[in-house]
């Protein structure tokens, strides 16, 4: 069955780990024509059949996902209906005269200046191009005159493709059993795994409960660092991310003493030999990478193919 | 049981390799709305709402059922999100299901899309690797795949020339398929000649990377005829899963599909699929899958897959057509996948399909789920 052991926090180092991904974006209709005419200086707004105008503009209403009945130029003043302090920024939320909504941007000026009601006005930035950052932000403007909003000539076509990315850093706890083992692999150079409740053969990684029986797990193991393809392909596709050159194997290997598999590389010549000659069942050994090892899969730099 | 639950309502967008018109929302919407005027319903008539897409780093926007919620006019209605890799549209259909046959909604509104052209797709995969685990040297779902592939050759005897006739079916069945965006004649020789990308997989055994998205109104049966005359009855639907790294665990045969096909036959009174369905929708994110599926689903034992479609009896004209309407060949946005196979199986036992009607077809099969082994599931539907 499962246990509830009882547990107090203690602080402990983390596995770090980083996701980083870039991304073509597709703002749509109205957000790309917004996108367009912000580089010209133009706040464009969706206008709906209610007669109510949000900016920037929207491709459908937020009250009842209806498509806009015309896009429209909304003026650069409005009010200041909301703001706060980040990072000693100022973030106020903005509702251009003649709009319905407001929506968040930097407001340039001190804290201790602003109250919910005043009037502001966009600081353009004419260098910023096809951003929302074309207007750097909005200023205190106490006798902006209340300005409207005007029917828009001519469309541009929409921008197509935003360019953006993020980098996710993450700060994984190990909890007992990932971190004997990883402790094990720096220390020691050693995989070890936990036997099933009812086997010899080691789970690995190690974990609290056997998944087939749902029951303890067993003892501690080490595993050998040699071990039998379970299954393999040979990657000839290079794809965002990839940290080896092709051609190369990819391979699930049991290492000897485990009963479970574990993913890793194998370095090929040629995709032909390879093909015949790396397979499930074939027989390899891990290649650790030289000095300091730092307690992750990757201290193990490759596994080769143990000949004859 | 609760109540029965019909598809009233399709539609999906013309998918594409990149469609730079519209947002991720508005491409959302294009399907809802073919789907609510193919219900003859607007959104005032829908109780509840689904949102199922593929993981969140596909297309870099977090918790895009708020977006999609303003886009299609669903504000103030009861809306979940379901996530589930390659299976998030058919997980997105279980959980409306859920919701009907419970009595909890008379109509359910299922919508699932990706936008696949927006973020690096393979490696967005190999995010969902454990990351102290295997995540360093992931391939995203295609290494993975291929090598379990590999090892059912020897096993099972899924050759290359196998999948390549299941690639080369579904890929000539998509020609047909007005919603797909990759047609091209091609030929078993063509797809085993093609550049190997994570061999034994082929660049012909892969499906395009789309744009789309897909949705169904489902209702009780109290509703149903208000939308449709002919709706097709969810008879049985289930999605299974296994553990990760288990010992004990071959990946030979789909376990998960194995359990899930047993729950749903056995619901809906199915003791030969061979011979008792007249049309198959197969979720294939590799050509590889639909042998492995021929195997889990029962169409034939394991070890047969390759004779079985070698035989012919999966073509159109066959006694068991798998994927008249081209599977993932002809388009491929994941999250959405698996409501676009339930809307290809609805249409069939409709007499209604847009690729290839199959004459008579009253009785279809529908499986959808990941490449990633331990998630998958199928449904049997019947007009």
């Amino acid at each position: 069955m499962y246990y509830a052991p009882e547990t107090t926090p203690i602080d402990l180092p983390t596995f770090h780990s980083q996701i980083k991904l870039p991304y073509t974006l597709t703002p749509g209709r109205a957000a790309g024509i917004f996108l367009v005419e912000i580089a010209n200086g133009r706040i464009v707004g969706s206008r709906f059949k209610d007669g109510s105008v949000i900016a920037p503009a929207q491709d459908f209403s937020p009250k009842d996902g209806e498509e806009p009945e015309a896009l429209v130029e909304a003026p650069d003043t409005g009010e200041l209906t909301g703001f706060t302090r980040v990072d000693g920024a100022v973030i106020g939320l903005i509702r251009l005269d003649g709009c319905a909504n407001a929506f968040t941007h930097r407001i340039l000026g001190e804290l201790a200046d602003l109250k919910v009601g005043q009037r502001v006005k966009a600081e353009w930035d004419g260098a910023a191009g096809q951003s929302i950052l074309a207007i750097k932000g909005f200023v205190v403007a106490a006798d902006a005159p209340v300005g409207t909003v005007k029917e828009l000539g001519e469309l541009p076509e929409p921008l197509g493709v935003v360019n953006y990315a993020f980098a996710l850093d993450y700060e994984h706890a190990y909890g007992p059993y990932y971190g004997r083992m990883f402790d094990e692999i720096k220390q020691n150079g050693v995989f070890m795994g936990v036997r099933g409740s009812n086997a010899d053969e080691a789970l690995l990684p190690p974990r609290e409960i056997d998944d087939i029986t749902h029951k303890r797990t067993g003892t501690w193991k080490a595993c050998a660092d040699t071990g039998t393809i379970r299954a393999c392909s040979i990657i000839n596709i290079e794809v965002y991310g990839q940290t080896r050159q092709v051609p190369y194997v990819y391979a699930e290997v049991v290492l000897d003493g485990a009963s479970t598999k574990m993913i890793h590389v194998i370095e090929i010549d040629d995709l032909e030999h390879a093909k015949k000659n790396i397979k499930p069942g074939t027989r390899v050994r891990a290649v650790w990478t030289k000095g300091e090892r730092q307690g992750r899969v990757s201290d193990i730099e490759r596994f080769e193919v143990i000949d004859g | 049981m609760g109540r029965e639950v019909g598809i009233v309502g399709v539609g999906q967008t013309h998918h594409s390799r990149r469609r730079t018109d519209v947002s991720q929302a508005g491409l959302v919407r294009e399907a809802v709305n073919r789907a609510l005027a193919d219900a003859k319903l607007s959104m005032d008539d829908i109780d509840t709402v689904v949102v199922a897409t593929g993981p969140v780093l596909f297309g870099g926007v977090n918790q895009p059922e708020k977006w999609v919620v303003d886009a299609i006019g669903a504000q103030g209605k009861s809306v979940v999100r379901l996530t589930s890799g390659g299976g998030a549209g058919f997980a997105g259909a279980l959980a409306g299901y859920y919701q009907v046959a419970g009595g909890y909604s008379e109509r359910t509104l299922v919508v699932a899309y990706d936008k696949l052209s927006e973020g690096p797709l393979q490696y967005s995969i190999s995010t969902l690797y454990d990351p102290f685990w295997g995540r360093e040297f992931a391939v995203g779902i295609m290494g993975f795949s291929a090598a379990y592939w590999r090892a059912r050759m020897d096993v099972l005897g899924h050759t290359e020339e196998a999948a390549a006739m299941c690639a080369a079916k579904n890929r000539n069945n998509a020609i047909n398929n007005p919603y797909a965006h990759q047609k091209k004649a091609v030929t078993v020789e063509d797809v085993l000649n093609s550049k190997p990308l994570c061999w034994p997989i082929k660049l012909l055994d892969v499906p395009p990377i789309s744009d789309g998205a897909a949705a169904i109104v489902l209702a009780n049966d109290k509703v149903a005829h208000h939308s449709n005359s002919r709706p097709a009855w969810i008879r049985g639907i289930a999605y299974c899963c296994e553990a990760d790294n288990a010992p004990e665990r071959s990946l030979m045969v789909s376990e998960p599909l194995a359990l899930a096909s047993r729950q749903v036959y056995r619901a809906a009174g199915i003791t030969n699929p061979r011979r008792q369905f007249d049309v198959v929708e197969i979720q294939e994110p590799y050509s590889c899958f639909e042998l492995n599926y021929y195997e889990s689903l029962g169409l034939c034992p394991p070890g047969q897959a390759a004779d079985l479609v070698a035989s012919g009896a999966t073509q159109l004209d066959g006694d068991i057509p798998v994927n008249p309407s081209g599977g993932c060949m002809g388009a491929n946005p994941i999250g959405a996948v698996g409501v676009i196979r339930l809307i290809e199986a609805a249409t069939q036992v409709m007499g209604r399909n847009e690729s290839h009607q199959i004459k008579d077809a009253k009785l279809a099969l529908v499986q959808s789920g990941g490449g990633w082994a331990n998630l998958r599931g199928c449904a049997v539907l019947s007009a």
